[in-house]
């Protein structure tokens, strides 16, 4: 078997897998969404709905039948991406034309800041080299670094911020609530790298990174076939960047998650209007389609990513794919 | 790390995490009355000898608060962490222990918890049910029995193929009685409490996000850490410090427990 059909199996094996996981992470959606105490409709949706529309969700939710077939009927309706129409946060309008365009935002400022947080941590782990006597009582602090929430250095940053602000800025007539920083524009970018670096400092992200890589250059960097390369003569860099890209794909795939959740939080924080905001915006007004529409989006992305890791895995490494995936 | 550095850690996380037991366990023995405290007069003074820790912007003494505020994640964070702990070793033990369809089938229920969005999830659950933070520790154990799992089967299936362990299925003894005493109870209990430390800190910090994001779990009056940090952040430029104390109870709460359970773990690797 030629190394390219053996990377197209990996894939569709993989692929395959993942439809799994998305119909029983669904399925987990849909149960959540059936225990809902007494008539369920009532439940879940604002007082003072009117009853056709009652009807009309149930019907769309499949709430009217028993939980199998309503899981079928709600799984062929969303897999084609229709989730039903808002209540509150866009009332009537349906639910892709407003959680797609907040999702892409939440998703471009997660992955940058995922992506940033890894390229810092090689570099950090490249800066600070094999953990020595000398760095010794850096690990205490390093865990309160790791143990920081998102919302903690939000305050805390927003606050310095704001600090320099009345400093050094405030003498040009520029005024600001007193907790937020930064002048509130929707189309300025700033709010958006404040929110990032917090999402990078906040709930470990930096520091738990910057631990996973360091131990994986250091144990590559003692490892007896780079004394090997080293002893021929060869230079080193190519092959440990070479055996860095698997773990730092795993890495990146297991901390999307926890940085998506991070992003809920600062994006409440900073009032940026992505999917997180709109997240606890449709939970506060119980504008459930919404909520439920962006908890599968959400979903989809982790295991789409973990997909696409694999992938990159098995392309990186040919024992993956020796291994059948 | 060097042998004293980690003593150090040991102690002082140790005892941090016995301080925070001690006031969860003696939290519901004193007597307080959130709304008797109210004292509009002597809001947001700075810390003093009549306040501790000072007063909040209702001149509720914060030191009072806090200790009573451990309540709101004390229990609700214990029990998930005997749920999440005994749950992910039990599915790690048979994961990494079993071969075949068993080993595939408990891998693949594992992986499916581990795909749903941690924070996302718990509140698309606080938007359907009414969320009391017993519900919400409840769904957070659910969805760490993965991460548990993960790191005790990967110690079974290296234990697996030991040779005293070896020698245990040659005796004929069963599989459960190696699993739960040989594997599980006499290998895997430092890690099984270091894993339940975390599990612990990641309830506070569930509890306490919450509250900040929406007015989930604990209500006011009653005091949480989370509603604490919540309601203080909008007065950070008058008082700060109703915000510092709790935010700072929080932050060493957390890497206390981290901390501890690391330690632990470490210490049974170096002297094993």
């Amino acid at each position: 078997m030629n190394r390219v059909t053996g990377l197209l199996l990996v894939a569709l094996r993989r692929a395959a897998a993942g439809l799994l996981l998305l119909v029983g992470a669904s399925f987990i959606i849909y149960v959540t969404i059936r225990s809902a105490p007494g008539d369920a409709v009532d439940a879940i949706t604002p007082m003072g709905t009117p009853d056709d529309l009652k009807q009309k969700l149930a019907a769309e939710f499949g709430l009217d039948r028993d939980p199998l077939s309503g899981y079928v009927t709600w799984l062929g309706r969303s897999a084609t991406g229709d989730f039903g129409e808002s209540l509150v946060v866009a009332a009537g309008e349906p639910v892709m034309a407003v959680a797609g365009p907040a999702f892409v935002k939440t998703l471009a400022l997660a992955g940058v800041s995922l992506l940033a947080a890894g390229l810092l941590a090689l570099l950090g782990a490249m800066l600070l080299g094999d953990p020595s006597a000398r760095q010794q009582w850096l690990t205490g602090p390093l865990y309160f670094g790791t143990a920081a929430p998102s919302y903690v250095v939000a305050v805390l940053f927003t606050q310095g911020m704001n600090w320099f602000v009345h400093a050094f800025v405030e003498q040009g007539g520029y005024e600001t609530p007193v907790w937020y920083p930064i002048p509130i524009a929707s189309d300025s970018a700033m709010p958006y790298v404040f929110a990032g670096l917090v999402l990078l400092a906040g709930d470990g992200l930096y520091m738990d990174y910057l631990n996973t890589v360091r131990a994986e250059l250091n144990a590559l960097r003692n490892a007896q076939f780079i004394a090997a390369v080293r002893a021929k003569g060869a230079g080193v860099v190519r092959h440990i960047a070479r055996n860095l890209v698997v773990p730092f794909v795993s890495a990146f795939a297991s901390r999307l998650p926890i940085v998506l959740g991070g992003a809920v939080i600062v994006e409440y924080v900073f009032t940026l209007e992505g999917a997180g905001y709109l997240l606890l915006e449709a939970a506060r007004e119980r504008d459930f389609p919404v909520v439920v529409g962006l908890s599968v989006l959400f979903t989809v992305t982790i295991i789409a990513v973990g997909l696409l890791a694999d992938v990159v895995r098995a392309i990186v490494d040919p024992r993956e794919v020796a291994r059948g995936g | 790390m060097g042998a004293s550095t980690g003593r150090l850690g040991l102690w002082v996380s140790g005892c941090i995490v016995a301080l925070v037991i001690l006031a969860g366990l003696a939290a519901p023995m004193i007597p307080y009355d959130p709304v008797a405290d109210v004292n509009l007069d002597g809001a947001l003074a700075p810390p003093s000898g009549d306040h501790l820790f000072g007063t909040d912007a209702q001149g509720r003494d914060v030191a009072m608060r806090l200790l009573k505020g451990t309540e709101a994640f004390f229990l609700p964070g214990l029990m998930a962490a005997a749920l999440a702990t005994l749950f992910g070793a039990v599915a790690g033990a048979v994961a990494g222990y079993f071969q075949g369809p068993i080993r595939s089938a408990v891998l693949g229920v594992l992986q499916l918890l581990d795909t749903l969005p941690r924070l996302v999830f718990i509140i698309l659950v606080c938007t359907i049910l009414n969320p009391s933070i017993l519900l919400i520790a409840f769904v957070a154990a659910i969805l760490f029995i993965p991460a548990n799992a993960t790191v005790i089967r990967r110690k079974v299936e290296a234990l697996a193929s030991e040779d005293y362990i070896l020698a245990h299925v040659a005796h004929g003894f069963r599989p459960a009685r190696i699993l739960v005493y040989h594997i599980l109870w006499l290998q895997c209990r430092p890690l099984l409490i270091r894993q339940a430390m975390y599990v612990f800190g990641y309830v506070l910090f569930v509890e306490t996000a919450l509250a900040y994001l929406g007015d989930y779990g604990v209500q006011e009056p009653a005091p949480s850490w989370g509603n604490m940090v919540a309601q203080a952040k909008e007065l950070f430029g008058i008082g700060a410090w109703p915000w510092l104390f709790p935010a700072v109870a929080i932050v060493i709460t957390i890497a206390s427990f981290l901390a501890f359970g690391n330690l632990v773990a470490r210490r049974a690797e170096e002297t094993r």
